[in-house]
């Protein structure tokens, strides 16, 4: 039986795109479909190199064209993330998506979850920079074992690189045990070096750990760029909730899309006996992000492992292997997934004239 | 999702700013009404000013007044720079909606503010 190019696309529209809803022929991830008469190739590209179902994807495409009577089929993943569609994103026009890691208290590992998480989208295969946006308590450079520097080349600042991720922060300009002090408009102007003074390149996803609470710096990012979403971080006890869900009234009122929330520390198990500890209780974010109708990303858990390790500058994201390593990469999956499915939904497209 | 303006024209008719939304809905405001409605803070605590368009010189004459240009804000508002110079008003595109002038939107502003 000869099969035919049409064939192959009819089976191959039977594999849906679990978060996007719809079937991979219409998305148009299928490239490059060559058929011979015992072969079919194709490559199927993804939204996202972080896609936590690629695999799941890839074999259920594999399988379609079998059914069909080809025994030789070959599939090739490749990505292309999509992009935030919005207006005047002339400052930082080669960053397809920007993300804020926000939260409404302090204290709750803001940056330790920004830092893992760019850590674990970067392994995944992603072009990932990563922002410091907390000037008051810059600790970027510190998670990440940064002891580069910053150099100016042509009047524009040129980050520093670690694990292969592009960074900027305030703690690059200062002296240690120095301190900012500055009111709102010094802190705007900042922000807005940062977006517009830094090489960034080309980048996937631009990471941006903000400063707990719902300020003048998180007014001035939400104003100056159009973000793409907010993460939430927060730890699982009600009243670090109750705050967190301030700072998500304040994105809603900005317009910034909530890409989800995140449970930090999530619980305790004992490295000797095994025994679990739900130290400020679990699965209060999952309950919240439930109420709000927001995604629920998963959660990592606490473990004296991911303090040793931030302060070492070795983010923990880098092993999969550790419960705690493979918790980022399982968040981060759901956040790329969930910045696919924001990109494919609204696209917000402003004419002005 | 709530609407999103999907064109703003500056000069969309005679003295007035058009914006489409993305439910098709159509908004026309005319200056002088957008003007005295500027939300910033200023406005909001002197009142809007009481003759738009003055020139705070009037030996310069009186210029019409019109918006110069307008910028995008983030996701959610348009800041517009007006001829007389006054730019500080941050119009949010909710706020923009309620304001809509059409005869649709006022019946049924009346009719809440009754109701």
């Amino acid at each position: 039986m000869k099969i035919s190019p049409q064939d192959v696309l009819h089976a191959l529209a039977t594999v849906k795109d679990p978060d996007l809803n719809r079937d991979i022929v219409t998305l148009g991830f299928i490239k490059d479909l060559e058929v011979t008469d015992s072969r079919v190739s194709f490559t199927l590209q993804l939204t996202t190199p972080a896609c936590p179902v690629k695999d799941q994807m890839a074999a259920q495409a594999k399988q379609a064209v079998e059914a069909l009577g080809v025994r030789d089929v070959q599939v090739r993943l490749t990505s292309q993330v999509t992009a935030a569609h919005g207006p005047q994103l002339e400052l930082i026009p080669q960053v397809k998506n920007t993300v804020a890691v926000a939260s409404g208290k302090g204290g709750v590992g803001k940056s330790t979850v920004a830092a893992n998480l760019a850590v674990a989208l970067e392994r995944a295969g992603a072009r990932v920079g990563l922002m410091d946006t907390d000037v008051y308590g810059p600790s970027i450079p510190s998670l990440m074992g940064s002891n580069n520097q910053p150099r100016v080349v042509e009047g524009k600042i040129e980050p520093p690189v670690e694990y292969g991720i592009k960074i900027i922060s305030m703690g690059y300009f200062l002296p240690k045990d120095e301190a900012v002090i500055w009111r709102g408009p010094m802190l705007h102007k900042a922000m807005q070096q940062f977006l517009g003074e830094v090489r960034w390149g080309e980048l996937d996803y631009l990471i941006m750990d903000l400063p707990p609470g719902t300020g003048d710096i998180q007014l001035s990012l939400s104003q100056t760029i159009p973000l793409t979403g907010a993460v939430i971080v927060s730890t699982p006890q009600d009243l670090a909730l109750a705050v967190a869900a301030k700072a998500i009234t304040m994105f809603e009122k900005l317009r910034v899309p909530i890409l989800g929330l995140i449970e930090n520390m999530s619980y305790y198990r004992c490295p000797k006996c095994g025994h679990r500890e739900d130290i400020f209780g679990h699965g209060g974010a999952r309950a919240a992000a439930r109420k709000l109708g927001y995604p629920f990303l998963g959660e990592i858990p606490l473990d004296p492992a991911i303090r040793v390790q931030s302060d070492g500058g070795k983010p923990v994201a880098m092993d999969e292997t550790t419960p705690y390593g493979k918790a980022f990469r399982e968040v981060a999956g759901a956040l790329a997934a969930e910045i696919s499915k924001v990109n494919a939904q609204a696209p917000m497209n402003i004419r002005l004239e | 999702m709530p609407a999103f303006p999907t064109t703003i024209k500056l000069a969309g008719a005679e003295n007035a700013v058009t914006i489409e939304w993305s439910d098709g809905h159509l908004s026309p405001y005319a200056y002088g009404y957008l003007r005295s409605k500027c939300p910033c803070a200023t406005c909001a605590e002197n009142g809007p000013p009481s003759e738009p368009g003055t020139s705070p010189f009037p030996i310069l004459g009186r210029r019409p007044l019109k918006p110069e240009r307008a910028e995008l804000v983030g996701r959610y508002a348009l800041q517009i720079y007006w001829s007389d110079g006054h730019s500080t008003g941050i119009y949010t595109f909710d706020f923009l909606r309620d304001l809509c002038p059409c005869p649709e939107c006022a019946a049924q502003r009346a009719a809440a503010a009754t109701g």
